[in-house]
């Protein structure tokens, strides 16, 4: 049977094909990934393609949360103040209904709760990187402003509004109270109240002034009912941070077992494919000088 | 009869034909590595003899002819798998520059997508924020370049394309014309039952390389052969070639015709093949899913903008410019400049980010092309590997089979140096015998002459 004498162009291939595995594994090794263009695993990157859409989205999700938390930390805390401002309103006022006082003296605490009531409704103003926080969603201009021909002495230039934004896939979390429900709701008018002990200071009417600081606590309570939102959105966004976190490690776990490289066993296959190339080229180099002519003299 | 003259001439025409056969030998082993050249055999035969009463005598030996070794099965098989992997080939090359358009899971249009969700989001935490606006607007404009650039480079790629099928078509006309000449002549040698040797191998290799081009269908006729692209039109007729035409297309693109009649479409297999199958196919399909994709997705951003209100309060006005049909992608821009007029606001006030929600919603909604924009680009990214790893197989198996007919065809028509050493020596000995014959011949017709002179010369 004759044989290819020429067997050159099939040992050439085979060589090249040694040398492409080679440069792949060690392609894998340098970037240890497993899929580097589309068509090592279409599937693959396809799906790494949704997996790095999905991490970038959990790190903005996190961007939204870190963010949010601040603002609803700040708005927390002068509500806080704000019920300290009214505990000492209201202390004032029991002082003043005790009847004991003179009216001099009474128009004295009536000038105290007067300022208290300005430094109510400076934290009622208060802002978070230039919005607004109880403003509803008008929160671009100061929401309380002063108006002595308003029944509560303030006037609301505020809305209803409140806005929801997304901190997880599919679950949003509510970002304000307005202003209107906090200082001005149903269930307890701070800015009316205030209003209401200041003229009954100035009247020195005990029973009106006794009436109004008793309003007065029920604004108290209810204030401190509203702060409870903010207090249990910020928890749940702690809850969240560490929810996405997990989240982002799963993402990247799955990531590394959609494209990464096996590094073990690319290693072996570079190794594997060296011994290869050599072996060839070791077999070549015997074989080539053969012929029939060498034994001729 | 025999006579010292018969033998004689007997080894003179041995001499005659080992000198021939040792032509041949020295033929094969100088074109050991031409390419396509088929080994050639000294075929003796014995000469027709003598027959004188009882006695036949053996007239010595004919040098036939010299053969070529060819397996004509093996050729148009080789021919088949060089097109098949020749278009492989173009197809790879041209599909890796195109996968690599959509490599990048962190960059290009699949993250520009994200990005851009990712502003809208960020700026729901803070609707009045101009820099979470301005975040926005320079998502959207990475997004347009991204589709701008990709919907470039496949254009830049596919005009590449067209001047390598126009350069193709030059090649097979070259090639045609100087089959048809060596055609013409090998017709001839084998009606007059002659074997085409070199020729033969010259029209072989050419018929090879054209395979590498095109798709060719060949015919053996009595007039010589007949060839033919894989749809019949003709480009070689006996001694005569037929010229394949470049004309200028509607779309800019080169098409081809012959005769008048407008055949790329019928075209297969090999280089031009392979490009326009590329050229034709793949690109144009790409490139509509990217123009539906930026129209579509261009479309839905508008509308979810119209349904809210800007900075300022005012409806909101079209985020990206109207744009649909072929080139959808590379005229997407980004219509507005003024960061106020991203609209947020549900109801008109400032603060408000409800409208942000429907904005948003675009990134989960089905397009009207049936999945979401996310989806449909890593389709464009499963879709692109799928081709490219498709065609790197194609061209992996083609090469390993065209291997193998290759050293099943050196097996048959390859030179074997050892082979053709021993034939050298076989042949060089049957010279030097021969030669032996015409000098023993010679000093017995001495010997014939010498018997007269003796006689004379005796004292």
């Amino acid at each position: 049977m004759r044989v290819n004498p020429n067997y050159t162009p099939t040992i050439l291939t085979d060589l090249w094909q040694q040398q492409a595995q080679e440069q792949n594994a060690i392609q894998e090794l340098a970037t240890g990934r497993r899929v580097n263009v589309p068509s090592d695993d279409p599937a693959a990157a396809a799906a790494d393609v949704q997996n790095h859409a999905l991490q970038s989205q959990v790190d903005q999700y996190l961007n939204n949360t870190n963010g949010l938390e601040g603002m609803l930390q700040t708005a927390d805390s002068t509500l806080s103040s704000v019920v300290t401002a009214l505990n000492q309103a209201i202390s004032l006022g029991v002082q003043g209904s005790n009847g004991s006082l003179s009216s001099s003296n009474l128009q004295a605490i009536a000038e105290q709760v007067q300022s208290i009531q300005s430094q109510v409704v400076q934290y009622a103003n208060a802002s978070y990187q230039g919005s607004y926080l109880f403003a509803g969603t008008v929160n671009q201009a100061p929401p309380f402003t002063l108006d002595s021909t308003q029944p509560s002495g303030v006037r609301y230039n505020g809305n209803t509004g409140v806005n929801n934004v997304e901190i997880a896939q599919g679950r949003s979390i509510q970002t304000n109270l307005p202003g209107s429900q906090i200082f001005q709701g149903a269930g307890g008018d701070v800015m009316g109240s205030l209003q209401q002990l200041v003229t009954a200071l100035q009247s020195g009417n005990t029973n009106s002034i006794g009436a109004a600081t008793t309003q007065l606590g029920t604004a108290l309570n209810y204030v401190s009912q509203q702060r409870v939102f903010y207090g249990s959105a910020v928890s749940q966004l702690n809850a969240n941070q560490s929810y996405l976190q997990q989240e982002q490690v799963s993402l990247q776990t799955q990531d590394t077992s959609l494209v990464g490289a096996d590094m073990a066993a690319a290693a072996t296959d570079l190794s594997r494919s060296q011994t290869a190339q050599n072996a060839t080229l070791a077999a070549l180099a015997q074989i080539i000088p053969q012929s029939l002519l060498n034994y001729l003299k | 009869m025999g006579s010292l003259s018969s033998s004689m001439w007997l080894a003179a025409q041995a001499l005659e034909a080992d000198q021939g056969a040792l032509d041949a030998t020295s033929n094969n082993i100088a074109n050991q590595n031409t390419p396509g050249y088929s080994r050639e055999l000294a075929i003796f035969t014995e000469a027709a003899p003598t027959i004188e009463g009882n006695i036949t005598y053996g007239n010595g030996v004919e040098l036939q002819q010299i053969q070529s070794v060819r397996d004509q099965v093996l050729q148009l098989r080789i021919g088949e798998e060089n097109q098949q992997q020749s278009s492989a080939q173009t197809q790879y090359g041209a599909l890796q520059q195109v996968q690599n358009l959509f490599s990048s899971p962190t960059q290009g249009i699949g993250a520009d997508f994200t990005a851009f969700f990712n502003n809208i989001s960020q700026l729901s935490t803070d609707p009045a924020s101009l820099a979470a606006r301005q975040g926005v607007l320079t998502a959207a404009q990475n997004l347009a370049s991204d589709f701008h650039s990709t919907e470039h480079n496949l254009d830049s790629l596919q005009s590449g394309l067209n001047q390598t099928v126009a350069q193709n078509v030059i090649q097979i006309n070259s090639l045609t014309q100087q089959i048809a000449q060596l055609n013409e002549k090998v017709g001839q040698l084998q009606r007059l039952g002659q074997d085409p040797g070199t020729l033969g191998d010259q029209e072989t290799q050419l018929i090879q390389q054209l395979s590498q081009l095109t798709n060719v269908n060949q015919i053996q006729t009595e007039n010589g052969l007949n060839l033919t692209t894989g749809n019949g039109t003709p480009l070689v007729v006996g001694g005569q070639s037929f010229a394949l035409q470049t004309t200028a297309g509607p779309s800019g693109m080169t098409d081809i015709s012959a005769q008048g009649q407008d055949i790329t479409s019928s075209l297969q297999g090999g280089q031009l093949g392979g490009n326009l199958q590329i050229r034709d196919t793949v690109i144009p399909g790409l490139l509509t899913q990217i123009d539906n994709l930026a129209s579509q997705f261009a479309t839905s951003i508008n509308s979810a903008q119209a349904s809210g209100f800007d900075l300022k309060g005012n409806a909101g006005q079209p985020l990206f410019s109207d744009t649909s049909g072929p080139g959808a992608a590379s005229n997407l821009t980004v219509a507005i400049t003024d960061t106020s007029l991203i609209a947020a606001s549900s109801d008109g006030t400032p603060g408000s980010n409800g409208n942000l929600a429907n904005l948003l919603a675009v990134q989960t909604q089905a397009l009207p092309s049936g999945a979401n924009p996310l989806d449909t680009y890593s389709s464009l990214v499963s879709q692109t590997g799928n081709l490219t790893a498709q065609a790197q197989a194609d061209v992996t198996a083609s090469t390993s089979s065209l291997n193998q007919l290759n050293s099943q065809l050196g097996a048959e028509s390859g030179v074997n140096l050892d082979e053709e050493t021993t034939n050298l020596m076989n042949y060089q000995r049957a010279y030097q015998a021969a030669a032996r014959v015409v000098s023993t011949v010679d000093s017995l017709t001495q010997s014939v002459l010498d018997m007269g002179s003796g006689v004379t010369a005796a004292p």
